[in-house]
């Protein structure tokens, strides 16, 4: 990958995240790398997807970058500022620039408040504007994710699925951010409104520039709405890149079963075929060298004593031993 | 004669006075060793339907229909009695969240055993055999050690392989899943797709996969069933359907799919949402999210009409020539 001349609006160097689980009473604790020396960078106005089964460690991606959470080693940088050294008062100036917007959002929304207090709250703490004014600004905000003004004072029981994300995605606008990371924003959404959904998020991108760190497990979304991709595996990269070589050009044998299993309509008349078998390996015990070599139909006998690294090939970043080997 | 053959099936929750409509006039015949897909959005009475069926509906809600008969027998008469000997051995069901479909407190072996103690019998150690068996026949990983484990020591996927076993102790001649794959990951699902179709098949028992999931329906099913707002509006033949819709909807439920804009920048979407309790509409339910509605279907409620198997309920069906939106 060519160096970009400015320095990248999120920068993560070998971002490592380490969970102590205990095991019982007397036994050691035990450790899961639920991230395990990840490295990304995402440009102002970029869109980077993060794929991967559940527990390969996208979500505590998420926590990391919206500094809920702090890296157990590493480098992660939000607009050339390290997070680790940050003081407070640089990390209270940080964490507006990020936000985030969750999966379900039925469980996101306070059902306690109104709409009107829910965009509010962000505005009443961060900011100094007085009352009038962040009405104001929470009416705006309503009619450019498509709300009603009438919505202002109605409760999130009251709306359907699709419109409580618009709600949950104006709550995460409200400030103004550089980055939204948007954890799974449309599983939990039907087709026609999982439709209406991404065509909200690419509108605001267009109007305001907002990069999107963007987690999903369905590559179908992902294919839409993303320019990079980062494949993950039990806690480290073994994909990356334009979503065009990706795509079109998979490398990684992990990433083409994930493509090969995702259901497609065309493929009709029963052409069904199992990629793969097994599930992840646990994380606090992954397997020796290549932590997919044991459920990877092109594993060789190096695949299970030497880790892979990520190495440039054919225009993306790819962690495999036999990259380049495989037939397509 | 088909195997489950419903006329007319209606459900509704709540005052009879202005009661929520789930289901309104449903007609569903699955043959023997048939797989049909039933799609529909959040709402659309799909679950629902699949509850009737296993008679799972209480008071108050209301369940009726002109007939609704599983190999011949009618399941609106049948006794509390008779419905338990018929649930496990002649139809069977898989629900969505596995986790949470397992009962926590008991082993696995213990939860498979139970099934078979109803309906086959035999001593105990013959039905640990048995269950033994049919955790190999959804090709559980390490089966024995698996037999005395509780479910929160399973990962979703074998959670869901079990109780696809559970399903299928008895050889019924129906599998209803609903949703089986959604809570999985997309390589467990291949493999669970797989799996439900290879027991289908072995087994020759027809497979009713319920499923917001096109890509999944077009991946396994040989039928496909449309539901919009509780009614059925297209029924028809794979890969047919897929490819020359005939409902407006199905049209548009394809045309939204990220799949079919690639290289687009905006997906095309259907504009407005599922009509809820309050504002079911006069005529054509999709009426007010239609873009090619005219005033009669405004006025006049569209039948489900055509030959069995390719039905549609529109006054005025695509015939597949219409310029592409």
């Amino acid at each position: 990958m060519n160096t970009p001349l400015t320095e990248p609006l999120l920068e993560a160097r070998n971002l490592v995240k380490h969970y102590p689980v205990a095991q019982g009473l007397f036994k050691p604790k035990a450790l899961a790398r639920a991230l395990d020396g990840v490295s990304f960078r995402l440009a102002a106005g970029g869109s980077l997807a993060v794929v991967g089964e559940s527990g390969c460690g996208k979500s505590t991606l998420a926590r990391q970058v919206t500094m809920i959470e702090a890296p157990t080693a590493g480098e992660l940088r939000v607009d050339g500022l390290d997070v680790a050294q940050a003081s407070r008062e640089e990390k209270k100036r940080l964490r507006p620039m990020v936000q985030m917007v969750f999966q379900n959002p039925y469980a996101s929304l306070n059902p306690r408040k109104k709409i009107g207090a829910l965009l509010d709250e962000p505005l009443a703490i961060n900011t100094a504007l007085g009352k009038a004014e962040r009405r104001e600004r929470v009416l705006a905000m309503m009619e450019r994710v498509g709300l009603r003004p009438e919505h202002y004072a109605r409760y999130p029981h009251m709306f359907s699925g699709g419109q409580r994300q618009r709600v949950a995605i104006a709550r995460a606008l409200m400030l103004d951010p550089r980055i939204v990371v948007a954890d799974e924003p449309v599983s939990a959404l039907d087709v026609s409104v999982q439709a209406q959904v991404l065509n909200l998020l690419m509108d605001l991108q267009e109007q305001t520039g907002v990069a999107y760190l963007f987690i999903s497990h369905n590559l179908a979304v992902v294919r839409h709405i993303a320019d990079q991709v980062l494949v993950m595996y039990l806690g480290r990269v073994v994909e990356s890149g334009p979503k065009q070589a990706i795509f079109d050009r998979p490398q990684h044998p992990y990433t083409r079963v994930l493509l090969a299993a995702t259901p497609s309509i065309e493929a009709g008349g029963h052409r069904l075929h199992v990629p793969i078998r097994g599930e992840l390996p646990s994380p606090l015990a992954p397997p020796p060298g290549c932590a997919f070599h044991r459920r990877c139909p092109f594993a060789i006998d190096r695949c299970a004593i030497e880790t892979p690294l990520l190495a440039l090939h054919d225009g993306r970043l790819a962690a495999c031993h036999r990259v380049g080997t495989i037939d397509q | 004669m088909a195997l489950l053959d419903i006329k007319q099936l209606s459900i509704g929750f709540g005052r009879p006075g202005a009661p929520l409509i789930a289901v309104d006039g449903l007609d569903l015949s699955i043959e023997e060793g048939e797989v049909v897909g039933v799609v529909g959005e959040s709402g659309s009475g799909k679950s629902v339907t699949s509850l009737a069926i296993m008679g799972l509906i209480d008071a108050p809600g209301r369940v009726s229909a002109q007939r609704m008969e599983l190999a011949g027998r009618d399941l609106l008469a049948l006794s509390p009695r008779e419905r338990r000997a018929m649930l496990g051995r002649d139809v069977a069901m898989i629900f969505q969240d596995p986790m949470s479909s397992l009962n926590p407190c008991f082993t696995v072996a213990y939860q498979l055993m139970e099934t078979l103690r109803i309906h086959v019998g035999g001593n105990a150690r013959a039905r640990r055999l048995l269950a033994l068996d049919l955790l190999r026949q959804v090709d559980m990983p390490d089966p024995a050690r698996r037999l005395d484990a509780y479910p929160h020591q399973l990962s979703g996927g074998m959670c869901q392989r079990v109780m696809v076993a559970m399903a299928i102790a008895c050889n019924p001649r129906l599998l209803i899943a609903d949703e089986p794959t959604t809570a999985l990951d997309v390589t467990i699902q291949a493999q669970m797709l797989d799996l439900l179709l290879e027991l289908q098949r072995q087994r020759g028992m027809a497979l009713m996969l319920i499923t917001h999931d096109l890509g999944v329906v077009a991946q396994i099913a040989s039928r496909v069933v449309v539901m919009y707002a509780g009614q059925v509006v297209e029924t028809g033949a794979l890969p047919r359907i897929f490819k020359t819709p005939r409902h407006p909807y199905t049209q548009a439920l394809l045309a939204a799919l990220p799949e079919n804009n690639l290289g687009r920048k905006r997906l095309q979407t259907i504009p407005g949402v599922v009509p809820g309790q309050y504002d079911r509409p006069a005529g054509c339910l999709l009426h007010p999210r239609c873009a090619r509605a005219a005033p009669r279907c405004v006025s006049e409620r569209p039948a489900l009409e055509g030959r069995p198997g390719s039905q549609v309920r529109c006054h005025f069906p695509l015939t597949g020539e219409e310029p592409r939106a």
